[in-house]
């Protein structure tokens, strides 16, 4: 048996796992030496799995002796041994365990199944295939790594523990994911294609699948590995296994996972905004004496001797108010609020959060059926206030087998809620990180008949409360139903002759029921309220018929697939509205006639339909496990696309060399695997809304209907073109190639899997602006550029007896190598700050740079501005800007590129250690060199809309001989321009915004103790642990959080979102989160 | 795929004949029929007298924002472009509220912030065209392919509203930028060049053949007839320097027309449905509240920024504050009843708060124009401090002619701030505005007789009526008892209700003295006259004396307004907008830019 499992060891090829070859290691180090001599004593105990099982027939033996024995059916053992001698505990599916006597007479031993850390068999496409006879860039992801995480959804947990591969999402829970392989490759839809148990999806959330009954995740990353995907594989393919069937034969088996734990913000903008109400004053009166501007008085008072105010409303702009009848207090008529000597804005509406995960599986089977199901609650409130996600889930797998016919289904049904909408929470002033900045201190929570107050005075800017607004919302509620799934059939003709059909099914439903208050208490004051709601159902089948044919003969192996696949989506969407509620109560939140004003109602509904049409095919050849040759071929018709180029071809070659099976490597004391591995290949994108080969048009109410018969109250319907349509519309094609190395030495104890890469993108599919003249209709998609990428990827990886490390990394660089047509070389990015474009697309730089004037420092004196180009506004305090042109005027054209939210660098690095029944886990995480546009700084440092600001905003501002309070004049190490009411320059777009974004955080810290089953006889052994996450962060970035996500951008061609990376425009911030959890069987 | 493997008996070759017939299902059939795009129309759909009509009212609603093209430097009143920019408006509000448009005003017009807003306007005016011309393509195409479908007349009359329309959208660009491309219905080459281009030719074309199209009256008020291309014909004229031209043309509408004054000022702006398009319109946007959309988008969208804010009972936003220089300006000698301008060169010299109850008369225009504390706003009580929100920094005065009166029921009840939403059209082209084109014409011409008949003629009606209590809310009638029971908003200007201001308007009784003298009076009625309407910028462009007016104007009120200090001077490049730099870099074919950037910029 040992030899056996020699033999197959050294044929693995392991990248990040190594936890088995370093107990087979250690079981065939303690074979050849560990012969025991010394008193023999009598030894027992009980083996239990992790998951509290009692393991039968486990083998227990001293190595290099005839002592042996198998446990029974209650996991006992009991054998007679030396007292010094190491005890070896073996068992197929499990990780081998030594221990040393020492004496004892009773030794409980736990053991690891092995599944979760090495698949021998892995699922690569449609196929399955040893691990060591791949030749393409696959990451195996270590799923108890990414299990620590507490998140609704399991690719939130991929960031830095699989080489190549991105997450960025918000602290929300159950927001969205940005995750991307290798890079970016398109300027649009660059999500990865998920194969879930056969059937292929796309989805930023993946919030319906428990991340709990996942068994297996494999990143494909070069297109070597992905083209069998051909059509959608462009960014990778992400292949998702649930839990399989139970056991063949076994009685039934329960699993027990419990989680809680609370949850507060890494940090919170009472970090350094303004927290008193008097030091904010002191920053209006200097900007407007520094501007030689009266300072307002109408809630402070004199200017020499200010003070918090009785009352900040009414006012009636001129003058403090001193004295309200408070009495005279109605709503929504005549509200009154009393002035704050400092409200904390962060801490009235984020604090600390529950989290609860609860799961509960079961598993078994007998001959010729197997089974396994599972339950899972979620529950994840937010930090925010009204913020909540949660989530139940029912899956059922079963397979039936019956000679060589196989049938069986997997299933999964689930609902997710969420409320308060904040999603992926970056989305400037309108949420509630946003209008945390906008609130000034002086401003109250609450009014004294205890409705919000807000800044409803002059001068006290333009805002809405925070608190207020997330009231509001707090029954707005997102609903996702979802059934994923398949059935399958397969039949084993004959000789490794197979057949496989599989009907997979996607299938949706959502709604949301929004409500918007009045807000009387605003600057800006909203006098209706208002409802909204929504429903969509969409339905994704995909059926695929696969033939398999497997062949060893002499050292030949020969694996053929060949394949066919049909695919449709469609969907449908219905939205509707209405204003001015009777009665705000939820019951009468109904889109009817008697609820509100009825002329307000307004309904509509969209669609969408796309198929795909594909046959595929696969060789997979090598020779005595040593040279290895793969080839794939796949078609693919898309209905996006224009008639004429509607079809793609998307071939692929693999090229493997396991040069430690050569004969002068032979007996290699170094490498027990050192493996060559090239890969090239062509992947495909479509990913366009479909219908857009033709032009459409349209009208909408309030774009192109017209009160032409001077009604005032009616409009006649009016047409315009809204979409320019191109039939010539053709594939997205990537070609990459990938080199690989993998490496297992020091006993296989050590592991090394490095690749480089390099992936071209041509035929871009994207809608470039075309010109005004051309009218405001939605500019056709084109193939238009052509983007690259190169990167490194690697993982190293160490395991001692009783420790382990990993680290990984990965390094990628993109380039916009053309954008083809004769506009231009670039374009804007979709989302503009109040002041303009900040990201842009150019020829040469990576997508969504950085882009704006390079602010030179400050202007020093009246001799400074006179020497320097000309620029609007130039004084001293006020931002330089170069004149990149040199042609003496600082205008739109010297705006260049300055920066770029792409890393230099991400890595990862899991520890673990185990000492007797404790265990001890971390992960960390760094990402270096990637820049971050701090759009918050249009607030909370140029003080747009009166908004609250730094508090280092005081001592950090540049100042000159005679500005009030000021300490060093004309510093040019100030950080901050001059406080002036009239610098409407300083706050243009420039380099000015952008800060480092590096940094690194202690993603988790877990502590875990195993509970042998034989503490308490009537309680099942159990596993309990205690786990910190993100307890803390190393940064300069002075803003809030700098895990940022990524806003959700739209353009008419589809989702852009990696236009806008690396921009904070109010990020809900991360996590800090303690939680404990048990896991136990029975 | 409605079959699958239910027996262990169902054999391979079943199992090959199913792979079969999925490759076989219908390969073509699939993918095309899932290629139909969903939810749209088509252009065979849209080639109906429906449908072209239909295109035309697209048209049509260009004329002021919409939600394709946002808000705010779209607004068919210009109130950016011309009000602003002018000598009459600061852009109100707050400093750091729409900041582009402080750029804007300080004439810095090269900055990203102003070129975002100046290539709103671009995209709003250029979307107008293309709406027209798709009319026009959409006519040709029915009337060749379904001869029977459109009858003769109506053809005539699509045609003729679609070259106004496009006569109209691409005077609205070349009053901006001067050197603008012109875009017909034959144009399939989007990036034409602005040079070389005499715009004002081909709007005069288009105009002239509306005007053979057109008929003499419409059953809509909203649509354009021949009399409204005439009068159009002429406002280009003038604009394009050819007087003598423009005299003959408005002198046949001033005779022959339909046009004629409102019989008193306050019904001019209106949101009282029996006052709009009264005989004073030729063109306004026909705004529309609470007619299904559901954020009120085809209200005063452009304008509704420019309500009082939080005080008052509108909430927001403060926006287009007139100036203290349009205020000093309404001041009117004591005896003749004239400008106070004409003859006190220090006419312009009070800096303080114009607060009602002076004693100081003035033209009734003034409290029609212009919010001021103390004086009834409309029906709605007494202006306040507490209205403005930020006097600081925009003054202590409020825009008032976009107001809708309370008891209109012109306000929306839908949208963001509906208090701010209202129906009130927008007039692009008035009566009175095209009869003192015309008296600019006499006086080039010469007969300055007839200018100050026409002067007169405007005067006599601002004297009519003014401003009354308008309403009887406590804090009116503590400040003016009389008001008490007394809610008339418009009273003769001598009413004794009147004592937040003593009003007076009197006529040029003799010939003027020259024709220097006969301009100034043509020009002053101007300013007095559509204040706040967005004109005055291309005014003073126009008559040459932008710079002169525009600097002097920013050396007073660099001291009133505090911000103006960072304003640019005024100078020859800023004759013309520049164009927006985006739309510059869009009109490259090869390395050409087709679009040339105006000079000085």
């Amino acid at each position: 048996m040992e030899n056996m499992m020699q033999g197959k060891h050294s044929l693995r090829k392991r990248p990040l796992h190594f936890f088995s070859e370093v107990g087979m290691s250690l079981v065939l180090t303690l074979a050849l030496c560990g012969t025991a001599v010394g008193q023999q004593i009598p030894v027992s105990g009980t083996v239990t799995s992790v998951e509290g099982q009692r393991l039968q027939g486990v083998g227990v033996r001293v190595p290099g002796t005839e002592m042996r024995t198998v446990t029974g059916a209650d996991g006992r053992y009991s054998l007679t041994a030396p007292a010094n001698a190491v005890l070896t505990f073996t068992m197929v599916g499990y990780r081998a365990v030594s221990v040393t006597i020492a004496g004892r007479s009773s030794i409980d031993v736990l053991m690891q199944p092995a599944i979760a850390f090495l698949e021998e068999v892995v699922v690569t496409g449609y196929t399955e295939q040893r691990r060591g006879d791949i030749t393409g860039a696959i990451a195996s992801v270590n799923l108890e790594s990414v299990n620590k995480q507490t998140t609704s959804s399991v690719i939130k947990g991929l960031d830095g523990r699989v080489a190549g591969i991105t997450v960025e999402t918000s602290g929300s829970p159950g927001s969205r994911n940005t995750i991307r392989v290798r890079g970016v490759s398109s300027f649009q839809n660059n999500d990865p294609l998920y194969i879930i148990d056969g059937t292929p999806i796309q989805d930023s959330y993946l919030n319906f699948l428990n991340p709990n009954d996942i068994a297996s995740v494999q990143v494909l990353k070069d297109a070597s590995a992905s083209s069998i995907y051909g059509s959608r594989a462009s960014n990778g393919v992400i292949i998702i296994e649930t839990t399989r069937r139970g056991r063949a034969a076994g009685p039934a088996r329960a699993t027990l996972q419990v989680r809680t734990g609370v949850a507060t913000p890494v940090r919170g903008y009472d970090a350094f905004l303004m927290l008193d109400a008097l030091d904010y004053f002191e920053i209006l009166k200097r900007s407007y004496e520094n501007a030689g501007l009266a300072v307002p008085t109408n809630i402070y008072g004199n200017v020499a001797n200010p003070t918090v105010p009785a009352y900040v409303w009414p006012n009636n702009g001129v003058t403090p108010t001193t004295t309200v009848d408070e009495s005279t207090y109605s709503f929504p008529d005549n509200l009154i609020m009393r002035g704050s000597p400092g409200t904390n804005w962060w801490d009235a509406v984020f604090g600390p959060a529950f989290v609860g995960d609860y799961n509960l599986s079961v598993a078994g089977g007998q001959e010729g059926a197997a089974y396994s199901a599972s339950f899972n609650y979620f529950n994840q409130e937010g930090t925010a206030a009204y913020n909540r996600f949660q989530r139940g889930s029912v899956r059922l797998n079963t397979q039936f087998v019956r000679g060589k016919l196989t049938v069986g289904e997997n299933l999964a049904l689930s609902r997710e809620q969420s409320y308060g909408g904040i999603d992926d929470g970056n989305i400037g002033e309108d949420n509630v990180i946003g209008k945390n900045i906008l609130m000034q201190p002086v401003v109250p929570v609450y009014d004294v008949g205890s409705n919000f107050a807000s800044g409803k005075a002059v001068t006290l800017g333009n805002q809405t409360n925070p608190l207020k607004y997330a009231w509001g919302r707090k029954d707005d509620k997102s609903n996702n139903d979802r059934i994923l799934g398949n059935v399958f059939a397969s039949f084993d003709a004959t000789q490794g002759l197979s057949l496989r059909t599989r009907f997979g099914f996607n299938l949706g439903q959502g709604s949301f029921a929004g409500y918007s208050p009045i807000s009387p208490e605003n600057s800006e004051p909203t006098t209706i309220d208002a409802i909204n709601e929504n429903f969509n159902r969409f339905t994704d089948w995909t059926w695929s018929n696969t033939l398999n044919y497997t062949r060893a003969f002499a050292r030949h192996n020969l694996a053929i697939l060949l394949g066919q696949e049909a695919n449709q989506n469609t969907n449908r969407f219905i939205s509707g509205g209405m204003s001015n509620l009777l009665n705000n109560a939820l019951s009468s939140r109904y889109l009817q006639d008697a609820l509100g004003d009825a002329s307000t109602k307004t309904v509509n509904s969209t669609g969408g339909k796309a198929a795909l049409l594909s046959f595929f095919g696969k060789a997979d050849y090598n020779f005595a496990n040593r040279y290895f040759l793969s080839f794939t071929l796949r078609r693919d018709g898309s209905s996006r696309l224009g008639p004429a180029n509607r079809w793609g071809t998307f071939p692929a070659v693999g090229v493997g060399w396991r040069v430690s099976q050569e004969p002068f490597m032979a007996g290699s004391q170094t490498f027990s695997n050192l493996m060559l591995r090239f890969g090239w290949g062509i992947t495909g994108n479509q990913a366009i809304p479909s219908g857009r080969i033709v032009s459409q048009f349209g009208g909408d109410r309030g774009d192109t209907y017209y009160d032409v018969g001077g009604t005032n109250t009616t409009v006649v319907q009016g047409f315009r073109q809204t979409s320019l349509g191109n039939p010539d519309l053709k594939w997205e094609e990537a070609r990459s190639v990938n080199v690989g190395l993998d490496l297992e030495f020091l006993d296989g104890r050590a592991t090394l899997t490095a690749d480089a890469y390099q992936r071209h993108t041509n035929n871009l599919l994207f809608d470039p602006p075309t010109p005004a003249t051309a009218g405001v209709a939605a500019p056709p998609i084109v193939n238009i550029g052509k983007m690259r990428n190169r990167g490194i990827d690697f993982s190293i990886g160490y395991g001692g007896s009783s420790w382990n490390v990993s680290l990984n990394g990965s390094h990628y660089r993109n380039k916009i190598v053309q954008i083809a047509g004769d506009t231009s070389d670039f374009f804007y990015g979709p989302q503009s700050t109040r002041y303009g474009n900040q990201v842009i697309n150019k020829v040469g730089y990576p997508i969504g740079a950085f882009y704006g004037y390079i602010a030179d420092g400050f202007f020093a004196d009246a001799a400074d501005v006179a020497g320097h180009a000309t620029q609007d506004g130039a004084a001293p305090g006020r931002i330089k800007f170069r004149d990149v042109d040199g042609d003496g005027q600082v205008t739109l054209a010297d705006r260049t590129v300055v920066g770029s939210p792409h890393p230099d660098f991400t890595a990862g690095l899991d520890l673990g250690l185990r000492q007797g029944n404790w265990d001890l886990s971390a992960t960390l995480f760094g990402t270096f060199g990637n820049e971050i546009f701090d759009t918050q700084k249009e607030y909370y440092v140029f003080r747009n809309f009166s908004t609250n600001v730094r508090q280092d905003l005081l001592t950090d501002s540049w100042c000159q001989t005679g500005d009030a309070g000021c300490v060093t004049p004309a510093d040019p190490n100030a950080k901050y321009p001059r406080l002036d009411q009239n610098d409407i320059f300083s706050h243009a777009i420039s380099s000015f915004y952008l800060e480092d974004g590096s940094y690194v955080r202690l993603r988790n810290v877990q502590i875990g103790f195993n509970v042998p089953a034989s503490w308490i006889q009537w309680l099942p052994a159990a596993r309990i642990y205690l786990q910190a996450e993100n307890l803390f962060t190393l940064t300069g970035y002075p803003g809030l959080d700098p895990a940022l996500s990524v806003s959700s951008q739209f353009g008419p061609a589809g989702d852009i979102r990696d236009q806008y990376r690396g921009v904070d425009r109010g990020n809900y911030p991360s996590s800090k989160t303690i939680s404990v959890g048990i896991t136990t069987s029975f | 795929m409605k079959t699958r493997h239910r027996y262990p008996l169902l054999s391979g070759a079943t199992f090959l004949v199913l792979v079969a017939g999925a490759a076989l299902y219908g390969c073509k059939d699939f993918l095309e029929n899932a290629g139909t795009p969903q939810g749209t129309l088509d252009q065979g759909t849209l080639a109906t007298k429906a449908g072209v009509e239909g295109s035309l009212i697209a048209a049509y609603r260009m004329l002021d924002c919409n939600s394709t093209v946002g808000a705010w430097g779209c607004a068919a009143s210009n109130w950016v472009w011309g009000s602003v920019t002018g000598d009459e408006a600061y852009k109100g509000s707050e400093a750091s509220d729409q900041p582009p448009i402080n750029d804007i005003e300080g004439y810095h017009w090269a900055t990203a912030d102003a070129e975002g807003y100046l290539n709103e306007k671009w995209r709003t005016v250029y979307e107008g065209v293309v709406r027209a011309n798709a009319t026009l393509r959409l006519l040709k195409q029915i009337r060749d392919e379904k001869p029977g479908e459109i009858s003769d007349a109506d053809a005539a009359r699509i045609r003729g509203e679609a070259l106004f329309l496009r006569a109209h959208y691409h005077f609205e660009a070349w009053r901006m930028w001067g050197n603008v491309p012109y875009y017909t219905e034959d144009d399939t080459d989007f990036k034409k060049t602005n040079v070389g281009v005499d715009a004002a030719a081909s709007i005069l074309t288009d105009l002239n053949e509306a005007i053979t199209l057109l008929p003499t009256s419409q059953n809509d008020p909203g649509r354009a007839t021949r009399w409204a291309a005439k009068a159009y014909k002429g406002r280009v004229q003038v604009y394009s320097g050819d007087y003598a031209g423009a005299l003959t043309t408005l002198r046949e509408v001033r005779t022959s027309g339909p046009y004629a004054l409102e019989t008193s000022f306050e019904r001019v702006w209106t949101g009282f449905q029996q006052y709009s398009n009264g005989p004073e319109t030729i063109l306004a946007f026909q705004a529309s509240v609470n007619d299904g959309e559901a954020s009120g988008w085809n209200s005063n969208w452009g304008e509704r920024l420019n309500f009082p804010h939080s005080g008052s009972y509108f909430g927001c936003c403060g926006f287009h504050q007139p100036s203290q220089n349009l205020v000093n300006f309404y001041a009117v000698d004591a005896v003749t009843g004239l400008p106070l301008a004409l003859t006190n060169p220090n006419w312009n010299a009070n800096n303080a708060t114009f607060v009602g109850g002076a004693a100081t008369p003035v033209d009734p225009r003034l409290d029609w124009t212009v919010g001021r504390d103390d004086v009834p706003y409309k029906d709605y009580g007494l202006h306040a401090a507490g209205w403005i929100r930020s006097s600081t920094y925009g003054g202590p005065y409020s825009p008032k002619k976009n107001i809708h009166e309370k008891a209109s029921g012109a306000e929306s009840s839908v949208g963001w701030v509906p208090t701010q939403t209202n129906s009130v059209n927008i007039h692009i082209f008035r009566y009175a505005d095209m009869l003192l084109l015309l008296a600019e014409a006499e006086v080039e011409a010469g007969s300055l007789e007839n200018a100050r008949t026409i002067v007169n003629e405007i005067r006599t009606r601002a004297g009519v009526r003014a401003q009354g209590c308008g309403s009887s809310d406590a804090a009116t009638v503590a400040k003016y008892p009389q008001c008490a029971g007394d809610t008339r908003m418009a009273v003769p200007i001598n009413d004794p209700s009147i004592t937040w201001a003593v009003y007076r308007i009197g006529l040029y009784a003799t010939p003027f003295a020259s024709q220097a003298a006969a301009r100034t009076a043509v020009q002053y009625e101007r300013k007095a006259e559509l204040a706040m309407e967005g004109q005055r910028f291309f005014d003073l462009r126009r008559w040459g004396t932008a710079e002169a007016v525009l600097n002097a104007y920013l050396t007073i009120e660099k001291s009133r307004r505090g911000y103006l200090v960072g304003a640019e001077a005024f100078a020859s490049r800023h004759r013309w907008y520049p164009l927006p730099a985006i739309q510059i870099e869009l009109s490259k074919v090869g390395t050409e830019l087709r679009l040339q950037q105006n000079s000085g910029w």
